[in-house]
């Protein structure tokens, strides 16, 4: 592995079941970069990108991230190295996932303190610097359910930086929020990427995709119909499913509707 | 009236004994029936299935058997079999063997209750699944476990009364032996029955305020 890609996923495939998730997912993310993931839903993104920490377990192919190796269908990696990985990989959920009992604070040092043993005093400290980037240290005592979504998003961010991971993972972090929240959220990732920070985000946000992403890969039907430059795939897709996909997330109005085309008239005859 | 309260006061330290015996064996067989319990939810969520198997069937078959019977099987079973426990071991061992079911039965329920999403992120977080259980799961499931554990506090409370037949000198004992002495059942079953409903309302207050107390600090 090169010294500067990070993860190398080599035709991943995964099923659960009978059900094939997707087949021969390749993709490789280099220091610095900034995969975004886009795609049908159903698709399998958060499936994927739950694999690179392995909160997945995958049937076959290779991960190689941040210098170990995963060979799917195998015996699970040792703790070591699943902890490894996981601490120095942050995710951020979709559905924000804070934990409830604890306040703001406690929810962001929780990690640090019990997995790296931080001392509580440097914990605190870090975790109010980085409140403050996001721009919520008022709410350093607040517990989850006080806040709206975007500032739950926004803390839930913080908790992954706390660990000071070196690749962020992002599943579909806006797409739970109120229009009018999603702004926020996308700005602090927007400039965690102006930091260099490593990322792979799964979105529906398009725009954002073009602005933050160096690379888009879009996964439909079972794989990955197309990978590139974020403009270039997003801009002028060469696939017929790429190209379908866009046009359908860019179009909605466009997209006919399913039932009027398919409901038969009274009486079963056309 | 004065010679009814004067019976009562009469034998009030010797009921107060049992009581200290009664109040020892709750303690015993309810951290037994915890610690026990929580090892059976464990088994019973595990993956491995050998450990499902035998938590489950233990909790099948534990709980369908009376008390009084587990209690028996224990003093005097396991005589037979050469292993001779004090009647207060068999005591615990026994009250302790059965509330392990319920109390297993309640913490598998709080604990599959819990969202999924909440240990996924702490696993990502880099967490160990028993820093979790400890940090993230457990401490959330303590609402839903607080109330039923509560309850069956209480029937642990009264099935400590079974100890007198093993002859354990309870509180139950005690008012036996002073009702056999004084021919006064009626007065020395109430006055049990009165120290029971105490014992058991100061720890239904307590563990209320404790409740309450969580809550407020969550809030
Ligand atoms: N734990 C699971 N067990 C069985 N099937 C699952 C599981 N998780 C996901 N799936 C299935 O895998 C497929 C891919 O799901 P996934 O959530 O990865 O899609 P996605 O691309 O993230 O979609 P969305 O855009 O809606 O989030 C779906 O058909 C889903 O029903
Ligand atoms: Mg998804």
């Amino acid at each position: 592995m090169s010294n500067d890609v990070v993860i190398r996923a080599d035709r991943l495939s995964k099923r659960f079941g009978t059900l094939t998730v997707f087949e021969d997912v390749s993709i490789e993310v280099k220091k610095r970069e900034v995969v975004a993931i886009i795609g049908p839903s159903g698709a399998g993104k958060s499936t994927f990108i739950r694999c690179i920490n392995y909160l997945h377990t995958f049937n076959q192919g290779t991960l190689e991230i941040l210098g170990h190796t995963i060979v799917g269908g195998h015996n699970h990696p040792s703790k070591d190295v699943l902890q490894d990985i996981r601490t120095r990989v942050g995710m951020v959920f979709q559905t924000f996932n804070l934990f409830p009992h604890l306040n703001v604070i406690e929810n962001i040092t929780l990690a640090p303190v019990e997995v790296k043993k931080v001392p509580r005093a440097q914990a605190n400290a870090r975790a109010m610097e980085l409140l403050e980037m996001v721009g919520l240290p008022h709410k350093a005592e607040m517990y989850p359910k006080r806040l709206s979504g975007g500032e739950q998003q926004r803390v839930a961010i913080c908790r992954a930086l706390a660990m000071e991971p070196e690749v962020m993972l992002f599943d579909e972090p806006t797409s739970m929020l109120d229009p009018e929240l999603v702004g926020e959220v996308l700005a602090a990732i927007r400039r965690l990427a102006k930091e260099g920070m490593t990322m792979v985000l799964v979105t529906h946000e398009m725009q954002f995709a073009k602005e933050v992403a160096d690379t888009v890969v879009i996964m439909a039907d079972h794989g990955v119909v197309e990978k590139g430059p974020a403009r270039e795939v997003l801009e002028s897709p060469r696939t017929e499913r790429a190209q379908s996909f866009l046009h359908r997330v860019l179009n909605p109005e466009e997209v006919p509707d399913p039932l009027e085309q398919e409901v038969l008239p009274i009486g079963g005859r056309r | 009236m004065q010679t009814l309260w004067s019976a009562w006061m009469q034998y009030l330290p010797l009921l107060l004994r049992g009581t200290a015996m009664t109040v020892e064996l709750t303690a015993a067989a309810l951290v037994v029936g915890v610690l026990f319990g929580f090892l059976l939810a464990l088994g019973r969520l595990s993956r491995v299935p050998a450990l499902d198997t035998l938590a489950t069937g233990y909790v099948e078959v534990v709980r369908a058997i009376p008390v009084l019977i587990i209690l028996f099987i224990t003093y005097y079973g396991f005589a037979e079999l050469g292993l001779v426990l004090s009647g207060i071991t068999a005591a615990v061992v026994s009250l302790g063997g059965f509330y392990a079911t319920q109390y297993g039965e309640i913490f598998r329920g709080a604990i599959l209750g819990i969202d999924r999403g909440q240990t996924e992120a702490a696993t990502a977080l880099g967490l160990t699944s028993a820093q979790t259980m400890r940090r993230v799961v457990l401490p959330q499931a303590f609402f839903t476990i607080l109330p039923p554990a509560t309850n069956q506090l209480s029937n642990l409370i009264k099935d400590t009364s079974l100890v007198f037949t093993i002859s354990v000198a309870d509180l139950m004992y005690q008012a036996n032996s002073a009702l056999s002495v004084n021919f006064l059942p009626m007065d020395m079953l109430l006055e049990a029955g009165v120290i029971y409903f105490i014992f058991y309302l100061i720890i239904a207050k307590v563990l209320g305020r404790w409740e309450v107390s969580v809550q407020r600090r969550r809030n």
